[in-house]
């Protein structure tokens, strides 16, 4: 197995301000489940806002890497590769 | 500084703050706060210096509880809001009340799915209760049209009691070290048994210092014509104990409807009692013609109050906490609706004003003077 790939999370604007403000964070991770992961021990407030108590993703949330819904490849087992990046996006929803 | 009487009401864009001088001629209105999410629950927590509470329920990100400690000028974001341990397997959906504790900071909160927590800190921590959260029904209670949600508490000493849709009334009588059901005559439509031991659809429980042992309860009535197994329940609709929620019967008759969602005490007459009846079927306004409806003795009789309503065509909702009334020597009563109409029922409910016509669809409304 080859290094952790550093990958790129975009921080949608609505939850910058649980992450001092960033817009993007640049983490090591192998699959997008550990990158939640990471989040969840780096940046707890902000993983709050994307996981439930179960560490489930929300349910109106969609995570892609780079244009594709996560949904579409492998759910959070979905593999990263170095420089991929990372969007989280409320779902088009709503009234 | 001269009493001022605060409103919190809370929509589904967020919440507002309004506010007025004694007299309520006119209120000046604030916000949206937590703009544009929706807002189930509100707290006026007058204990000490007052500190406004609301939750933010946002579908995307998930549950907040913001607090004001400038009456309402803004609000923030307290450390953390309830949340269900990682093993429990439960995720919090929405937070449905607020209701001060014993301590001065201390906090109580019923959640979707039915539980509750506690914060010792003014919300900025919470711990759920586990002799209810973990009650041997809880995995039974079954969601209603709004969720499986702990939408009452009320706490009286070492009493508490919760209202849960659907689950019914519990009691604690050891401040909430334990909980049991407690339905005796709370009748349930949408089961073969007409009066089970829990699983009723409370709407909304309300009680007064002065009447020791009384409680008045809208329940989820409608049932009258009901032709299936265990047959028509009339008039299970709106109920009293006096006996602290052991025991419960109807007072409905003379009610258009049994069918409503708030239930209010007169803060100075514990025999005073409104409701707002709605059609079953519609959950609007009999005849589209909305009116509040008043008991002066204790729910033997009732009369209606509807100067200054709409006549006609009005096929509004009041929701559970969309009605509050205010404790000044006369009071005044107010309810929202889902249309986004705030109304005011001034000299107890005798004459009615819209305040505010365009609000967003209204969840929730609070009055305090502070």
């Amino acid at each position: 197995m080859g290094p952790t790939p550093t990958i790129t999370i975009h921080v949608p604007g609505a939850l910058r301000a649980y992450c001092a403000g960033a817009a993007q964070l640049s983490i090591s991770a192998n699959t997008v489940g550990a990158a939640l992961r990471d989040l969840e021990r780096n940046q707890s407030a902000l993983y709050r806002n994307i996981c439930d108590e179960t560490g489930t993703v929300r349910r109106h949330l969609n995570v892609f890497v780079n244009s594709d819904n996560v949904r579409d490849l492998g759910g959070i087992d979905t593999p990263l590769m170095p420089g991929d990046l990372v969007t989280i996006l409320p779902a088009v929803s709503g009234g | 500084m001269a009493d001022r009487v605060i409103l919190t009401i809370g929509t589904r864009k967020g919440v507002f703050v309004a506010e007025s001088a004694k007299p309520r001629r006119s209120f000046a209105l604030r916000g949206p706060f937590g703009p544009g999410v929706p807002v189930y629950s509100t707290l006026i927590d007058t204990r000490a210096t007052p500190r406004l509470y609301a939750s933010s329920c946002n579908p995307f990100f998930g549950m907040k509880v913001l607090r004001s400690t400038n009456m309402g000028k803004s609000f923030t974001e307290t450390k953390s809001a309830p949340a269900f341990p990682k093993e429990d397997g439960r995720a919090l959906a929405n937070i449905w009340s607020f209701e001060a504790g014993g301590g001065k900071k201390e906090l109580w909160c019923g959640v979707e799915p039915a539980a509750l927590f506690k914060s010792d800190d003014g919300g900025d921590s919470w711990e759920m209760v586990s002799a209810i959260s973990n009650h041997k029904h809880a995995r039974k209670w079954q969601p209603g049209a709004g969720g499986l949600c702990m939408h009452t508490i009320i706490r009286d000493g070492n009493r508490v009691h919760l209202g849960i849709s659907t689950g019914g009334h519990y009691l604690s009588e050891d401040g909430g070290e334990t909980f049991r059901a407690s339905n005796q005559g709370v009748g349930a439509g949408f089961a073969p048994d007409p009066y089970p031991e829990f699983g009723q659809c409370v709407h909304k429980i309300a009680r007064h210092d002065d009447a020791p042992g009384r409680l008045y309860m809208q329940n989820h009535g409608g049932w009258a014509d009901w032709t299936g197994p265990g047959g028509p329940r009339p008039d299970i609709g709106v109920l009293r104990s006096d006996d602290h929620g052991r025991s419960w019967r109807s007072i409905a008759k003379g009610l258009p409807s049994d069918f409503g969602f708030p239930i209010v005490v007169h803060p100075n007459d514990a025999d005073t009692v409104y409701v707002m009846p709605l059609e079953a079927a519609t959950r609007s306004c009999p005849g589209g013609a909305p009116a509040v409806w008043r008991s002066e003795n204790g729910g033997n009789s009732w009369s209606r109050l509807a100067r200054g309503l709409p006549k006609k065509q009005s096929y509004f909702t009041i929701l559970r906490d969309a009605m509050d009334i205010d404790r000044l020597k006369t009071p005044a009563l107010y309810f929202g609706t889902t249309t986004g109409q705030l109304w005011i029922g001034r000299e107890g409910g005798e004459q009615w004003d819209c305040l505010f016509d365009s609000l967003p669809p209204i969840h929730n409304v609070k009055v305090a003077v502070v």
